[in-house]
């Protein structure tokens, strides 16, 4: 879940409130921001769910805050200037052919606001952009640009591809030039970003009129790069997705606004022959439009479980910063609801109740038993375990619960038996692609090697120690729809001084004995059990499990010092 | 005859003539008091011996009742200083008197009120006269308590009584049982009476012959811990999955079961979680290298839940800007969680078509590739339940979890909305702890979006919430570290010892 560093006092400032630390951290979890911690330099450190993104920058924080206290109402969209300047969208990688931007005028920035914005860049790079492979931001100081003039007279940036070595450039923070191809293998933020376009034949450029300043998602070229003495800003996005990197944009402008930043649209222009979607087309940038969700009243009631008069509905919706109005179709009571543009959790009307009920409070609400009845009960599969292990408990196995993932050393080798084998716990393994830890690379094909882990890890322990357990055993098999076949599986050792096989068949025969089922133990052999002390189980004819005295060349693996006899089998055998 | 060694021993101390104390015969023939008396009363039943009870009373100077036997009653001790100082003649001041009577503390409050209530003289206004004919030495009181340190009776209950209530005396009164062996006693000892053997063990053979009628068993030590049992225990995080299962088996759910290994379509794709999900990353969710993709999946489900995603579901209902492949949909992933399992049986492919309403739920592993430590494992169990009807809001939902919570003490729910792909609205629910009384997290609910709903063919509205019951059995029962519990690594000693769950 994100989490967004905010400075209390900017946040007051922001909302335009006295209230006390508490009491903002109050306000704040009843938006869902919830209070982790402070930061090294005081600052509250908030984790919030990813769906409000318009969240991920204290000024978004403080126009939440600003809808709850009720100081602002509705959906607010800033006045935008005429576009002085124009991307033209001329050949970038088809792998990458996406660009929106727009221009931020008279900003005043403090250290504070600067690392907000830094902030909230890197918030939307984790969320929205997919750690840049979605969406990525560049921002930078517009005095240090030089527009090329276009045919009308406007100022143009190009958006376009280069050559992994065909240019040079001096990235932020370094003081030399470097190929696009150098950057990505030497340059301490750059390499960060290579694997995004490990795979490009050409990179993705921004030019001016005096050459390369971006160089998207990588990294921004040091001429352009924002300081506090900055006062006109080009914001550009290039990715993958157009409307995530609209949306992106809205979010960013929003917040520079809210410092006081004048935004003015630019002009999007895709080349007729550019990959994508837009070839041919002119954006007027960035996209502030309002979009428009149809809420049935009736609807509104079902969900939150109250009855509404249309006024509550209004004035609940305005609280959450959007606009709606009532309207009658079909003969019912609707509303068509306004949703501003960094709203980029709303992609159906259902989201829109939920604002709603969240304005009107839901906390507030009487909960109440559903009068729906059902008859409730036992899956045949659960019953059947706990029969089997009500039986196990009842001659006195210690009933255990281990881990489905195991390693393969654990699973096969400590035991003598290898992928493929014919053995019982010979089946090929479920495995796990990219395991982090060597203890869980697949799923277990048997249960056997858990409990001599137990077995190995309680030596310390009181003997006699007689355990079972009934749980999850897997292997492939084509012949299911998932290409794994998963069963229950039973087993159980018992380890003492004196234990032999016949103590095993013992409590074998009362399990079998419990169900009903004919027991027989015609020899085997198994490699984790001593040659002439080991059986197949058959119930009722057929092959079910193995039971015998293990092997001392597994004792010893395991550190026991004394016998351990055991038995394995299917459960749906005892059916 | 043959008898238990002490019956033996009681018969034959005992007299047929009269009647003996039975401490006195369990003196003579060394038993124990209670011994004997138990003797004597198996005896009696045999009609060997006749016992009759006395209530007997004894009373026993105190320990000031002593003292005064020494230095005098304090009354009198104060009328013989007072007839020494001539206050038969005149009356003498009290203070001279006490100083030489000694008398001195409660001593003289004893003194005074004896003084008076036996009438030896009066004290007015702090001078004393004394009746000149009494003879303290027959004072009876004083007689009676030399009486009875010489170990005699006192026939005047009403002095007895008297310093009874002078706390100078205690009165018990015993039942004392006396023996005397009957006809039938004096006939068996002129037959013969033999000590039958104690046995230690009751055997069959004891038992079926008939012996152990004349046989004594030997004693045990009754109070001594004994070894240790071999206990077979069913593992305390089935016992708690079992506590849940019976709840919502009461509240009407019925049990799911389906696939561990089990494609991302079913985990996460038909949750409407968009294929470029952050969760969905290796980093979160364990992808499997073998086997790699599911053979088949329903085509008709698979381009609605598709559509879902790209284009939305309703009038005004828009998809995620995210691409969506059906490799990703077929490949095979261990379930990050049960609702696989709701979503198999909501589409009907787990149980056919289901009309509302319903309730289901399951208590079953998921995986996720999180960092082992003291409150998270590999994998865990979730609880999952759901509940299917045509209208159903954000108050049922309450009203359920609250009902659910509460058996298991977790009461003052709190419902904090949230945020999933899946659900809208959603909650995350916050409890009192019914030890503590912290607030703390117990679990994620909502009510499923359209967007998962309608793709299934579910046009009715289905609320649903998850718990971790590791989590539960470490609210609930305290366990600080799961892993002594879940898993290989844990003690053997800790699962012996662990309470029961019920």
């Amino acid at each position: 879940m994100p989490v967004v560093d905010v400075d209390p006092d900017e946040l007051r400032d922001l909302v335009g409130t006295e209230k006390s630390d508490d009491e903002l951290r109050e306000d704040l979890f009843a938006l869902g921001l919830e209070f982790e911690g402070w930061t090294e330099d005081e600052q509250f450190q908030l984790e919030f769910a990813p769906d409000r993104l318009d969240r991920l920058s204290v000024e978004g924080i403080a126009r939440s805050l600003r809808y709850q206290y009720g100081t602002d109402r509705g959906v607010y969209v800033p006045n935008t200037n005429d576009a002085e300047w124009t991307i033209e969208v001329d050949g970038p990688p088809a792998e990458r052919p996406y660009v929106t931007g727009a221009v931020v005028r008279g900003l005043d920035f403090d250290a504070d606001s600067l690392e907000s914005l830094i902030q909230v860049q890197e918030k939307l790079h984790a969320t929205m952009g997919r750690q840049r492979a979605k969406g990525a931001i560049g921002v930078h100081d517009l005095v240090a640009l030089k527009g090329a003039a276009g045919a009308g007279g406007e100022k143009t940036i190009r958006y376009t591809s280069m050559e992994p070595d065909g240019e040079r450039f001096v990235p932020l923070d370094s003081d030399e030039e470097l190929t696009p191809r150098e950057v990505t293998e030497r340059h301490h933020m750059g390499s960060e970003y290579a694997d995004l376009v490990a795979d490009f034949e050409t990179y993705p450029a921004i030019y001016d009129d005096l050459g390369l300043f971006s160089f998207p998602p990588v990294i921004n070229g040091r001429r352009t790069e924002v300081s506090e003495a900055s006062r006109d800003l080009l914001i550009e996005m290039t990715g993958t997705d157009q409307w995530t990197i609209d949306h992106m944009c809205s979010i960013v402008c929003y917040a520079l606004s809210a410092r006081g930043g004048q935004v003015e649209r630019v002009d999007v222009e895709y080349a007729e022959d550019t990959p994508g979607e837009y070839a041919g087309h002119t954006l007027d940038r960035p996209d502030f439009s309002v979009k428009t969700k149809t809420v049935a009243h009736d609807r509104i009631e079902s969900i939150i479980g109250v009855e509404f008069d249309t006024e509550t509905v209004i004035d609940c919706a305005e609280r959450a910063g959007l606009d709606a109005t009532e309207q009658t179709r079909d003969g019912e009571t609707v509303y068509e609801v306004e949703i501003p543009p960094y709203r980029v959790d709303v992609l159906h009307p259902l989201d829109v109740t939920d604002d709603i009920g969240r304005a009107y409070g839901f906390n507030g609400l009487e909960p109440r038993y559903p009068e729906v009845s059902t008859v409730g009960g036992r899956h045949e599969r659960s019953r059947l375990e706990d029969a089997a292990r009500d039986a196990l408990v009842g001659l006195g196995f210690e009933d255990l619960l281990n881990f489905h993932m195991i390693s393969r050393e654990e699973n096969f080798d400590r035991l003598g038996v290898a992928p493929g084998d014919e053995y019982l716990g010979g089946g090929h393994p479920v495995t796990i692609r990219e395991p982090y830890s060597e203890a869980y690379e697949i799923l277990r094909t048997w249960a056997l090697p858990s409990l001599l882990l137990v077995l190995e890890n309680n030596t310390h322990r009181e003997y006699p120690q007689h355990l079972s357990e009934i749980g999850l055993a897997a292997h492939l098999d084509d012949s299911e729809n998932t290409g794994v076949e998963e069963y229950q599986t039973v087993a159980a050792v018992l380890a003492e001084p004196g234990v032999s096989y016949e103590d095993a068949r013992a409590r074998l025969q009362a399990l079998a004995g419990a169900f009903d089922t004919g027991l027989e133990t015609p020899p085997t052999e198994h490699p984790t059990f001593i040659s002439g002390r080991t059986a197949e189980v058959v119930l009722d004819g057929e092959s079910a499990g193995v039971i015998g005295e293990i092997h001392p060349k597994v004792l010893v693996e395991h550190d026991l010092e004394l016998p351990v006899v055991a038995f394995e089998l299917r459960l749906d055998a005892l059916r | 005859m043959q008898l238990p060694e002490a019956q033996v021993a009681v018969l034959k101390t005992a007299d047929s003539t009269t009647d003996r104390p039975i401490t006195e015969i369990a003196e003579a023939a060394d038993l124990k008091p209670e011994t004997a008396t138990r003797a004597a009363f198996e005896l009696e039943s045999a009609g060997l011996l006749a016992v009759t009870e006395r209530t007997e009373t004894t009373t026993e100077l105190t320990g000031e009742g002593r003292e005064y036997l020494e230095d005098g009653l304090p009354e009198l001790r104060l009328y013989s200083a007072a007839l020494d100082a001539g206050a038969d003649a005149e009356p003498v001041p009290l203070g001279r008197l006490l100083g030489e009577a000694e008398l001195d503390g409660p001593a003289v409050d004893i003194a005074l009120a004896n003084f008076a209530r036996k009438e030896y003289g009066t004290v007015e206004s702090g001078e004393v006269c004394v009746d000149p004919d009494r003879d303290p030495e027959a004072d009876d009181e004083r007689l009676a308590v030399q009486s009875l340190a010489a170990g005699e009776r006192v026939e005047n209950e009403a002095v007895v009584e008297q310093l009874d209530r002078r706390g100078l005396v205690e009165v018990d009164e015993s039942t004392v049982r006396f023996v005397r062996v009957t006809d039938d006693g004096v006939t068996a000892l002129m037959e013969g009476v033999d000590v039958a053997e104690t046995v230690d063990q009751l055997t069959p053979e004891l038992i079926t012959s008939g012996e152990w009628e004349s046989v004594e068993f030997s004693e045990y030590n009754v109070e001594a811990e004994a070894e240790k049992s071999q206990q077979g225990k069913e593992h305390i995080l089935r016992q708690t999955a079992n506590r849940v299962k019976d709840v919502l088996v009461g509240m009407g759910f019925k049990e799911m079961d389906g696939p561990h290994v089990d494609a991302q379509f079913w985990i996460n794709d038909c949750l409407f979680m968009p294929q470029d999900h952050p969760a969905r990353t290796h980093w979160d969710q364990f992808d499997l290298e073998a086997p790699e993709e599911i053979d088949d999946l329903p085509a008709e489900l698979v381009e609605n839940v598709r559509n879902a995603h790209l284009e939305g579901v309703g009038e005004d209902g828009e998809g995620y800007h995210s691409p969506w492949e059906l490799d990703v949909a077929k490949s095979l992933d261990l379930r990050g969680h049960t609702t696989s399992l709701s979503m198999r049986h909501l589409s009907g492919f787990a149980e056919g078509e289901l009309e509302p309403p319903e309730r289901y739920f399951s208590v079953e592993k998921v995986y996720r590739n999180d960092t082992l430590d003291p409150t998270h494992l590999l994998e865990f169990f979730q609880i999952e339940g759901w509940v299917l009807a045509d209208e159903l809001s954000a108050r049922d939902l309450m009203g359920t979890f609250t009902e659910f919570y509460e058996q298991f003490g977790i009461t003052d729910l709190d419902f904090k909305p949230h945020y999933n792909p899946y659900t809208e609205p959603s909650f995350e629910l916050f409890g009192t702890h019914p030890e503590t009384g912290e607030i703390v997290e117990v679990g994620n609910s909502g009510i499923f979006r359209d967007e998962v709903c309608r793709p299934l063919g579910v046009e009715a509205d289905v609320m649903a919430w998850g718990l971790s019951l590791e989590r539960l059995l470490m609210l609930m029962y305290g366990f600080e570290d799961i892993r002594d519990v879940h898993g290989t690594l844990c003690d053997l000693e800790l699962l012996r010892d662990v309470e029961v769950v019920y």
